[in-house]
């Protein structure tokens, strides 16, 4: 592989990751552009939906590496794996909104963050010790199919998570611009009063904002287990805190500077380690956090926040 | 927890006063921690005392930082590893340089040791635990300052993630710089202390008092900080930025002092944890260490010292003594029914899901923690709540010196324009408030008046003209040092620190006037009693110029107030700062007739103790009352100035209050009056 051959695979990877990112980082832009919450029980929300998806290809009979599918087999496979992850992890964000963070909408200050911690570390726990601290192995269904591209390799893998995720993100982006539902999402974001004043029922724009930013981490969960073909209780922090750090980067409470943000992080993550080792990869990315916020907290695309104080 | 145990045992005790309780309370406790080892010798009890200890100094510096400062950090294991790994490179046999003949002097005096190990002879450092706690504490305030400082402009929850990230960069640095910290593996061998020759060695009974000691210098800094004007200022930050910068405090270095404190403490532990434990791994540092201490301070209760203490005890020794044993007895019950897996279960692993539901709980809960910061006020009598309506200005006036007579303009604001991106709020305004004078800006909503006030204390940035008080130009100046200048203001919407008492509220007022930092705090020098004293004193007098609206009340926090009350204590927390001139955002705004009538007068009465006013106000009787010229402020134009009587006759004047329809209707009126004469 030549230089160039070894960036150009890095960027693919990068690719993968960011889009996986970019998953996660849409659920918390859209609960921090209605409620200006950092909700950290997303980080294991995440985590959660990659083993309900390992459990629901596990009812399939796929498990390891041994079983590989084709055709409609591959593709029902996928749509309801992705559909039971998706719901599960909906359902769960929903029920943290509205059993937990409800009751503390009218708080000011931290405790409904310091809530999100906590139920952060619940869901951790629980995954812990249900399922224990191995690394559990990730079924891959997928056929191992593979493009070169010149010294790099491009696998079916690859492109499916491609195809998913700008799926996932044009469904979302329609759903926010164009429907209903998701005109009166904007309009609580610019003022939830004004929109409540308008007949929009805020409790319910709330709910869906948390399915669907929670549903949008399992998939992403489903996706960190085909492109690592492992889950662990642990995986939830880091990826969710680079997720975060894409939010913020494309502009938090912006859908589109979540999108952006995602690629451009998985790109760092992957450029990054290639340059000066992966194990450095982390500080990069918190390098980044730390300059956006403190010299462009509006990031990339996004909106000066309005001051609400 | 002293006040509220003894309120529990208030009846047996009842024979002593209050003050006496607190002070026997104190050495009860004292006496039951130093004398624990003796009646219980289980070196793996006390270990675990240790343990806790060290984590109820952690609980108390992030009580600083999130208690009183209200700066929410979620990285703050971070400074507890700068002080671990200090200490553990600098004891043991990790970081060993060449020897020079440069290390003699250190050497002289004990801190490196010249060695050798079969090749060129090494420095092995050998810094004294004694030593190590104050520079440690040093070390890690400064990172405090360097973590803080790109902070400081950043609103709540980022700044919580910004910490959150610093505090994953330093177990990252840990395990990747292994010349200096030996990796993921950490440091080893790391030196115990030391005292007159001898070794601490492996008991745990030494470094149970020297955690008894640690701990007790941390809770006497904490509360003489609690109750200093420092203390009094974090508190104002946390309740209200904006208010407390307008009130004289500088947030950056109240802020800074505030990380570098909760820090310093951090840095401490530090030393001690890795001492006792003598090995340094970067996992001991990570997010969940510092989420565990978060969790510590928020069962506590955020701001309480007492409590904060309480809490980390209670989970530390949870997690040591009673899961273990309830682990047992678990397992014993499995056994008798036969049911299997409830013999396996092992409590002690679920303690983070525990904590995580603790979290959850007391947020939805019981905010305050089990031991509240905040002091329940007396209940008021029959007569204090019944305040009649004083006519003839302010009582108490005597007490009040007479300000000082300046001659010529206290304040002149020439050309100033202020522009929130496309929208021109003031425009070229041009206001000059002679020293002694009493002038209002009216206009209606929307105009410029707020925003001319804000202009003038330093919240919002002028894009061109000149403020000029007493000579000195304003414009450029923090909030803060505008109020030094002697300007001071209350806001429209009243911006009061809602969980402070009204005597708190008031004291931060005269923030900028005192001048005790936080070493004569702690140590409460003489000079600092004195300034404090001098302090409460003058805050009662302004307090009771309201009659007894207020003094009644001085010990209730704010937020139970009616509104007028409320804005009566937003005037007399600007009155005590003394300023030369007082900015009043509508003053009388939501009061009824007869309060408004009260209040109109107490300004005028401030007016003739030679106290320069300018004010925002709807009400016109009230501005034709107490003006001496009025300012009238349209979409961000001055329209008009003059005497109250000609401003209201004023055409453009009618414009902007009526709207050009009704002026041309009122003018035409007269006009056909006029020509019905003529004819």
């Amino acid at each position: 592989m030549t230089v160039f051959d070894v960036y150009l695979q890095q960027v693919i990877n990068g690719l993968n990751l960011g889009a996986m990112y970019a998953l996660l980082a849409l659920g918390f832009t859209l609960v921090y552009g209605i409620l200006e919450l950092i909700n950290f029980s997303h980080f294991n929300v995440f985590m959660v939906g990659s083993f309900v998806a390992l459990y629901t290809l596990e009812a399939f009979g796929l498990s390891g590496q041994t079983v590989i599918l084709a055709g409609l087999p591959l593709v029902g496979v996928l749509l309801v794996t992705f559909a039971v992850t998706m719901t599960v992890t909906g359902t769960i964000g929903v029920g943290i909104e509205r059993f937990l963070l409800r009751r503390l909408r009218a708080v000011k200050g931290p405790a409904a963050m310091i809530t999100t911690i906590g139920v952060s570390y619940i869901l951790f726990n629980i995954v812990l010790l249900t399922v224990g601290a191995d690394t559990h192995n990730f079924a891959n269904p997928l056929p191992t199919v593979t493009w070169a591209i010149g010294g790099a390799s491009l696998r079916l893998r690859d492109v499916l998570i491609w195809i998913v995720s700008a799926v996932l993100m044009i469904a979302l982006t329609y759903f926010v611009q164009y429907t209903k539902i998701g005109k009166a999402m904007r309009a609580t974001a610019q003022d939830p009063e004004a929109a409540r004043m308008m007949g929009v029922e805020v409790d319910r724009v709330i709910m869906t904002a948390f399915f669907l930013g929670s549903a949008l981490a399992g998939a992403g969960g489903l996706i960190f287990g085909l492109y690592y073909n492992f889950t662990s209780f642990l995986i939830g922090f880091t990826a969710g805190l680079r997720a975060f750090t894409a939010a913020v980067l494309g502009g938090i409470g912006n859908v589109p500077g979540a999108m952006l943000g995602g690629l451009l992080i998985g790109l760092v993550e992957t450029i990054g380690s290639q340059i000066i080792g992966a194990s450095w990869a982390d500080v990069i990315i918190f390098a980044i956090l730390v300059l956006v916020l403190v010299f462009r907290p509006a990031g990339l695309l996004g909106r000066i926040a309005p001051n609400k104080s | 927890m002293l006040q509220s145990a003894a309120s529990l045992l208030g009846r047996p005790f009842a024979g002593i006063p209050a003050d006496r309780r607190k002070g026997i309370g104190l050495i009860v406790l004292a006496a039951v921690m130093l004398l624990f080892p003796v009646f219980h010798n289980n070196d793996a009890d006390i270990d675990s005392m240790a343990n806790a200890m060290s984590y109820a100094m952690l609980a108390l510096g992030l009580n600083i930082v999130v208690g009183f400062a209200g700066l929410l950090d979620l990285g703050y294991a971070a400074f507890f590893a700068i002080g671990a790994y200090f200490y553990g490179v600098f004891t043991s046999f990790q970081v060993m340089p060449l020897w020079h003949s440069y290390w003699a002097p250190l050497a002289a005096i004990g801190l490196v040791q010249k060695m050798n190990q079969g090749g060129p002879d090494l420095v092995h450092f050998t810094l004294s635990f004694w030593l190590a706690l104050p520079l440690s504490a040093l070390v890690a305030a400064f990172f405090g300052v360097l973590f803080g400082a790109p902070t400081l402009r950043l609103r709540g929850d980022y700044l919580a993630i910004v910490t959150l990230g610093f505090g994953e960069i330093v177990p990252i640095v840990a395990r990747n710089v292994d010349s200096v910290t030996n990796g993921a593996a950490g440091l080893n061998g790391i030196q115990a202390p030391m005292i007159y020759g001898h070794s601490f060695g492996v008991s745990a009974t030494p470094y149970y008092y020297v955690g008894i000691a640690m701990i007790a210098l941390l809770i006497f800094i904490s509360v003489r900080l609690r109750d200093s004007r420092i203390g009094r200022a974090w508190m104002a930050i946390r309740e209200d930025e904006i208010a407390a910068s307008a009130m004289g405090i500088n947030l950056v270095r109240l802020k800074l002092l505030a990380f570098a404190i909760g820090a310093a403490f951090a840095g401490m532990t530090g030393v001690f944890f890795v001492a006792k434990l003598q090995t340094a791994t970067p996992e001991m540092f990570g997010f969940p260490v510092s989420t565990m201490i978060l969790v510590m301070v928020v069962f506590g209760g955020m701001g309480s010292v007492w409590g904060v203490v309480v809490g980390a005890f209670i989970l530390q020794l949870l997690q040591s003594w009673f899961l273990q044993d309830l682990t047992q007895w678990v397992n014993a019950f499995g056994a008798l029914i036969g049911v299997h897996w409830v013999q396996k279960v092992d409590l002690v692993q679920s303690i983070e899901l525990i904590f995580g539901i603790i979290l959850v709980v007391m947020m939805l809960f019981r905010r305050d923690g089990i031991i509240p910061a905040a002091r329940k006020a007396p209940d008021l009598d029959f007569r204090a709540q019944h305040a009649e309506v004083k006519r003839g200005g302010f009582v108490g006036l005597d007490r009040i010196p007479r300000w000082e007579k300046r001659s010529g303009n206290a304040l002149e604001v020439r050309g100033v324009e202020v522009r929130f991106g496309g929208l021109i709020a003031l425009n070229k305004v041009d206001i000059t408030v002679p020293a002694g004078g009493v002038v209002a800006v009216i206009g209606p909503n929307g105009s410029g008046k707020s925003t001319l006030f804000n202009v003038i204390t330093g919240l919002v940035p002028a894009s061109a003209g000149s403020i000029k008080f007493e000579g000195a130009e304003l414009i450029g100046l923090a909030p803060h040092d505008i109020l030094r200048k002697g300007v001071a203001r209350t806001f429209q919407n009243i911006r009061l620190f809602p969980n402070l008492t009204v005597l708190e509220n008031v004291l931060v007022g005269q923030h900028a006037r005192l001048r005790s930092g936080p070493f004569s705090s702690v140590l409460r020098l003489p000079r600092t009693r004195v300034e404090e004293k001098r302090a409460r004193d003058w805050v009662l007098d302004v307090i009771a110029m309201f009659g007894n609206r207020l003094t009644p009340r001085a010990a209730q926090t704010v937020t139970g107030l009616s509104y007028a009350n409320r804005r009566r204590v937003e005037i007399a927390r600007a009155l005590a700062s003394r300023p030369h001139i007082l900015l009043l955002d509508e003053p009388t705004a939501g009061m009824n007739p007869a309060e408004t009538l009260e209040l109109a007068e107490q300004i005028k009465s401030l007016h003739e103790l030679g106290l320069t006013i300018l004010l925002i106000e709807h009400k016109l009787d009230v501005v034709t009352t107490l003006a001496d010229t009025v300012i009238v402020l349209d979409h961000g134009d001055k329209i008009a100035e003059g005497k109250p009587e000609e401003v209201r006759r004023n055409e453009e004047v009618l414009t902007a209050y009526l709207g050009r329809a009704a002026k041309e209707a009122v003018m035409a009126e007269a006009q056909q009056a006029g020509a019905e004469n003529v004819a």
